[in-house]
């Protein structure tokens, strides 16, 4: 696993992936086949939303905080700042299909 | 303005991609990453997108001039969004530089969508502009570099990332038999 910014964020930061990527893993493929109607969907969607938050929320607290705290240290809070407010990216971009080249 | 764009084709279900996508660095093909942090991660309990925002540190030697220049050091940072999608199975990745953000700009985004049941299709477009009015002669070897550079780490994230599938694959086979 890569390193956190700062020595001192790397063990939380550690213990977070690892608890997001056992969760993500276990999400992704059911996600796909609960999509076939909305209410299956948003069911599906807010029983693991609420999973992870149970699983992953103490040490994501933690390992944020341990971030923000270097990203001030850095200098770049602000940056960081600025960039969010001129692209935040709030929505995923548009995508269009373009038409396959099948033969 | 450099304007850069690939695509490719990836011999691996979309769900495997998207897996293996928090699992690219470190990664000795790029090991101008050093550091990766989630800053923000959200689960929409309506639509199941999975929205994150990332800061990643690069090391990347820049010419003694543009360091003069521009002040620039060794360390770099770039800001990710992504989302990922399960309903559209769409996953598209926006990438921003944070260092010299008031000098230049290098705006990336990238897609991972099924083109089968076990092939999925990354495309990757990328605009490298140089911001204000520099003189223009630094402003075009700044954009130069950047575009240089872009390319090769594109060339090698792609290489990087067919290892860490590879793997990955290898790893899930073995703990389901």
């Amino acid at each position: 696993m890569a390193d956190s910014l700062t020595p001192q964020c790397t063990p939380l930061k550690h213990e977070y992936d690892t608890c997001f990527n056992a969760w993500f893993e276990g999400y992704l493929e059911p996600a796909v086949a609960a999509s076939s109607s909305p209410e299956k969907r948003s069911e599906y969607s807010k029983q693991k939303a609420d999973e992870f938050q149970q699983k992953c929320g103490n040490v994501w607290r933690s390992y944020r905080e341990c971030v923000q705290n270097a990203l001030k240290e850095k200098g770049l809070d602000a940056l960081l700042q600025q960039a969010r407010e001129e692209h935040p990216l709030a929505e995923p971009p548009v995508v269009t299909n373009e038409p396959s080249n099948k033969s | 303005m450099h304007f850069f764009s690939q695509s490719h084709n990836y011999e691996h279900p979309w769900s495997h991609v998207v897996i293996g996508m928090w699992r690219k660095y470190p990664n000795p093909k790029c090991s101008h990453v050093i550091s990766v942090d989630v800053v923000d991660r959200s689960v929409d309990p309506e639509t199941g997108i999975i929205r994150t925002e990332r800061i990643l540190g690069c090391k990347q030697k820049a010419p003694a001039w543009i360091v003069k220049i521009f002040g620039g050091s060794e360390d770099a940072f770039v800001r990710e969004i992504s989302f990922v999608d399960p309903s559209t199975q769409d996953a598209t990745i926006t990438s921003v530089n944070l260092s010299l953000s008031q000098f230049a700009s290098c705006y990336e985004q990238i897609r991972y969508h099924p083109s089968s049941s076990h092939r999925t299709s990354f495309s990757q477009t990328a605009e490298i502009q140089a911001r204000m009015a520099l003189w223009r002669s630094a402003a075009d070897g700044l954009e130069k570099w950047l575009v240089q550079r872009f390319e090769q780490n594109a060339q090698l994230g792609k290489l990087a990332f067919t290892d860490v599938l590879r793997t990955l694959r290898e790893e899930r086979q073995r703990t389901i038999s």
